[in-house]
């Protein structure tokens, strides 16, 4: 979660209503939302529980969480006003999350 | 203290030194980002100890229990981060340029959520995350 609260204090109270940041994961809901108010950030909490979308995506690690269940690779993706990808970056080791600074980049220069 | 415990002493800080910065300061993304900074630390208590092993004279138990120590965090640590955090790269259907799948997820309060209903009104950044940990 520690990203999603980097980027979030990151962006000016403008810059968080013109965009939307949507956090993909396979928690379950009500745990997602305890998430979101706990860090009182405008992020939109989805819930891919059988991880569909990570996996159409290519974005799944197979057999990589804790328990050997598969688990989403950590993702970062800057869509245009068009639904068109500008930026995106995959984690190579799940410790590792992109800067902040350089997502907000992506997003400030759309 | 003989040089041999200061070193042994020294280890020790060094390497708790590392799981205590790295687990109080893994918010910031330059430490997050850089995990192998902790098995370098490991490594270099590890060395220390290992020196302080070679100088020890009469009371050589700090010695080996320091080096028992950052050998173990070096192992473990140098385990997790190459070993087990390591995402294998596979072909993504992401490209700069192109419009990713479309998908409907219901959020926190059960409402659908579509890219789509975000066409031509805003940006999004979409995050895929492993979950709350």
């Amino acid at each position: 979660m520690s990203e999603l609260q980097g980027l979030g204090a990151k962006l000016s109270e403008a810059e968080r209503a013109g965009v939307e940041i949507v956090a993909v994961s396979p928690d379950p809901n009500e745990r997602s939302q305890k998430v979101a108010e706990g860090l009182r950030l405008g992020y939109r909490f989805v819930a891919d529980r059988d991880l569909a979308v990570a996996r159409r995506y290519g974005l799944v690690h197979a057999g990589g969480g804790p328990d050997g269940q598969d688990v989403p690779r950590p993702a970062t993706v800057v869509l245009d006003r068009d639904g068109v990808v500008r930026w995106f970056s995959v984690s190579r080791n799940f410790q590792v999350r992109p800067d902040p600074d350089d997502v907000l980049r992506a997003v400030r220069a759309l | 203290m003989t040089s041999s415990g200061r070193l042994a002493a020294l280890s020790v800080v060094v390497a708790i030194g590392a799981v205590a910065a790295y687990v109080l300061l893994h918010r910031v993304a330059v430490v997050r980002n850089h995990p192998e900074g902790y098995v370098v630390a490991f490594a270099l208590a590890t060395a220390l100890a290992a020196l302080a092993v070679a100088r020890a004279r009469a009371r050589r138990w700090p010695a080996w229990l320091a080096l028992g120590l950052s050998s173990l965090l070096l192992v473990a640590g140098g385990w997790f981060n190459f070993v087990v955090a390591q995402v294998p790269v596979t072909p993504t259907a992401l490209r700069v340029g192109e419009r990713p799948p479309d998908f409907t997820l219901p959020d926190a309060t059960g409402r659908p959520v579509s890219l789509e209903d975000y066409r031509g009104k805003k940006p999004v950044v979409l995050v895929f995350y492993r979950g709350y940990w």
